[in-house]
């Protein structure tokens, strides 16, 4: 083991690994380095040999196998034996992962054993997670282990101070952020048992608004919009968001609509209009034209579904 | 008892054949990072063959013994713990390292190699459960996937495997192949209020599961798989819930013909008839799959009608088919992968009705499992 001349395993008789059994699947060509890497990783496990020198050899396993939870799980009572709850060796643990992290971007583990981490150490901080984060949020906005990790830090921590700000930050980046949104969704359900104050709303309506009028073919915004009324306003569309959302289709109400549409700038204005006007038998004229024009033209590829609306509209 | 082939001339039988059949023998070292999911590339590679039509059971036979040996059972009589390893060389003495990924694996490659010997007398039925039970949270409601390797006093669920749907879908199909068939025979191995609570918090404000309000395709197929196993259960939501998730698993089937979606970056009008895992991604052929399998667990083609389905078969056949080495990638210009391969096929299995999305299983393979091994 060239890059760690500390550690000596020349006592250790790495636990072999043998091919060619009978009828086996699979046959993975192991090269020399995964045979040594292996042999000592195991053979120390076997051992239950719980020291420095086991820990690097776990490092070592996990790099060639990042998916064996397993050796994850070593590690992890490893540092427990070695460090017990001192939150400054638990950094150190921290900071091997943080580079561990950044070379695996996709792993399921590396979540996972944060969060173990954490939930052993003496003080942990949101603080340090941040740096973290942020790097993985910039390699890929749309990272779902990384958003759900925030997530759960800002449970465990109960802190949401920094994140309506960080998820605007992330949809100023790119209004398409589904993750972004959804994290706001996330805060206003969870910062206050009872849903956010009659203010918070108002502001959160107006900041919807005006990132639909930046880009009105938006699934997540208008997504949102809608989330926030079937969740905290009671499903009630009021006039003005209605007139809100009929800007958005000119036209399409009109008496004489005429048979080739006229152009449109958000299907998804069309569905939330639709959607309210079904609510009431008054409206579902109203309803039926907003389905069908979708139908025939601003989104035919769910015409089964969009006559399947039209089809429930009874009183 | 292979699937009926997927009626579509388009497909390159002989291609994916050879694409599948190169992924069971010799493989270079570069796999050797996926150790820990061998008998994932087992069951991915046997699925998709069966999908295909290939009589895998007596192709392969001679592999039911190598597979057995991925098999333990630790311990004895009332307390017996038994599942699946990932593969020989991650077994260690003096370790726990069953998984319940590589039990739900290793039993349904058996069941696609027919070795029905294996669950009707040989495997240590109660061992299995009660290795799942074990690795049930009931403080969470969620499930590791294997346990702490070395056990303090007891046997503890892993406090470093991630505990969500996954798992949670992984611990619930075993069961059920091991015989549970309703929300009392499940609850003899875990805490069923407890799971459903876990569920309620994955359920999301516009349909569909996922992690912490953002649903995900892969969770929202997990998630639906469970209640349609546990079976007697779909009360914990109310229907209006399941018709949200109806209409949110239609709207991640992604088309060209909307209104401009300026500076979109992840929008590509290839991706027509293709299904996405989330809002504003790329379509991916693996969503094909989670979201069919969802949307017919929610008996949506009665309902609205199966119309995606020819759009979804469009997509996988002319966009992510790999014509020259074989195999289906995730998109128009991925190389293809075993994982998108399997996951195709099964779909397109599935839309022809021959794939038991639920069990993950060709349907004459399910059917088998399903009336034969009961709990006795």
């Amino acid at each position: 083991m060239s890059d760690a001349p500390e550690f000596q395993y020349d006592d250790i008789e790495p636990l072999p690994i043998s091919g060619g059994q009978e009828g086996e699947l699979c046959q993975i060509m192991y090269d020399g380095e995964y045979r040594t890497v292996m042999g000592i990783a195991r053979a120390l496990l076997q051992k239950l040999e719980f020291s420095e020198r086991a820990l690097h050899a776990t490092s070592q396993a996990i790099d060639l196998v990042p998916a064996f939870y397993t050796m994850w799980n070593y590690r992890f009572q490893i540092v427990k034996a070695l460090y017990g709850t001192d939150g400054a060796e638990l950094n150190r643990e921290l900071d091997w992962l943080d580079e561990f992290t950044l070379n695996n971007p996709k792993n399921y583990q590396i979540w996972s054993y944060r969060q173990a981490l954490l939930r052993l150490h003496p003080s942990p901080e949101f603080q340090r997670e941040l740096p973290i984060l942020q790097s993985m949020i910039d390699d890929d906005t749309k990272n779902y282990h990384v958003w759900s990790y925030r997530r759960w830090c800002v449970l465990f921590f109960g802190d949401f101070t920094n994140e309506l700000q960080f998820a605007s930050s992330l949809i100023a980046r790119d209004v398409y952020n589904n993750s972004a949104w959804c994290h706001r969704m996330f805060v206003l359900k969870n910062q206050v048992p009872k849903g956010p104050p009659a203010e918070a709303l108002t502001g959160e309506l107006h900041y919807t608004k005006k990132q639909i009028e930046l880009a009105p073919q938006n699934i997540s915004s208008w997504n949102y919009l809608r989330g926030l009324y079937d969740e905290f306003l009671d499903g009630k569309a009021d006039p003005a968001i209605m007139e809100f959302a009929l800007s958005f289709t000119p036209g399409i109400f009109a008496a004489d609509a005429s048979d080739t549409g006229p152009q449109i700038q958000s299907s998804y204005a069309l569905e939330f209009l639709a959607r309210a006007y079904a609510k009431n038998e008054d409206t579902f004229a109203q309803a039926r034209k907003a389905y069908q024009a979708l139908s025939d033209h601003f989104d035919p590829i769910r015409k089964n579904f969009w006559a399947y609306k039209i089809r429930s509209l009874t009183a | 008892m292979s699937a009926a082939p997927i009626p579509d001339g388009r497909l390159t039988i002989q291609k994916h054949r050879r694409f599948l059949q190169r992924h069971l023998a010799i493989l270079p070292s570069k796999y050797q990072e996926y150790e820990a999911n061998k008998l994932a590339i087992v069951t991915y590679a046997l699925i998709g063959l069966s999908c295909i039509g290939d009589p895998v059971s007596e192709e392969y036979a001679a592999s039911k013994e190598w597979l057995r040996r991925h098999y333990r059972v630790i311990g004895r009589g009332e307390t017996s713990l038994a599942g699946f390893f990932p593969s020989l060389y991650m077994e260690v003495e003096n370790a726990l390292t069953l998984s319940l990924t590589s039990t739900l694996f290793g039993l349904i490659s058996l069941l696609c190699l027919n070795d029905h010997k294996f669950f009707i007398s040989d495997v240590d039925r109660e061992g299995i459960c009660r290795f799942v039970s074990k690795c049930h949270k009931p403080e969470t409601g969620g499930f590791a996937a294997s346990l702490d390797v070395v056990a303090e006093d007891s046997l503890e669920p892993s406090k470093t495997d991630p505990d969500d749907l996954r798992h949670t879908y992984m611990a619930i199909a075993i069961l059920y192949l091991m015989g549970c068939r309703n929300a009392s025979e499940f609850g003899r191995y875990v805490c069923l209020e407890p799971l459903f609570s876990h569920f309620e918090q994955k359920a999301c404000v516009s349909g569909g599961f996922g992690q912490y309000g953002e649903p995900h395709a892969g969770y929202t197929s997990c998630a639906l798989s469970i209640l349609e196993l546990i079976s007697d259960r779909w009360d914990i939501f109310p229907n209006s819930f399941y018709d949200k998730t109806i209409e949110w698993l239609l709207q991640r089937q992604v088309s060209d013909k909307c209104p401009e979606m300026s500076g979109n970056e992840y929008f590509d009008p290839e991706d027509d008839g293709g299904f996405q895992g989330r809002e504003n991604k790329f379509a991916d052929s693996c969503y094909g799959f989670w979201c069919a399998n969802s949307l017919s667990i929610l008996k949506a083609p009665h309902k609205v009608g199966d119309a995606y389905q020819n759009g979804l078969s469009e997509y996988l056949l002319n966009k992510t088919q790999n014509l020259l080495l074989g195999g289906f990638a995730k998109n128009d210009n991925e190389d293809p992968d075993l994982y998108h391969t399997c996951l195709t096929l099964a779909a397109l299995s599935m839309m022809s009705g021959e794939f038991d999305g639920t069990l993950f299983l060709p349907r004459k393979v399910a059917d088998t499992a399903r009336s034969q091994f009961i709990a006795p």
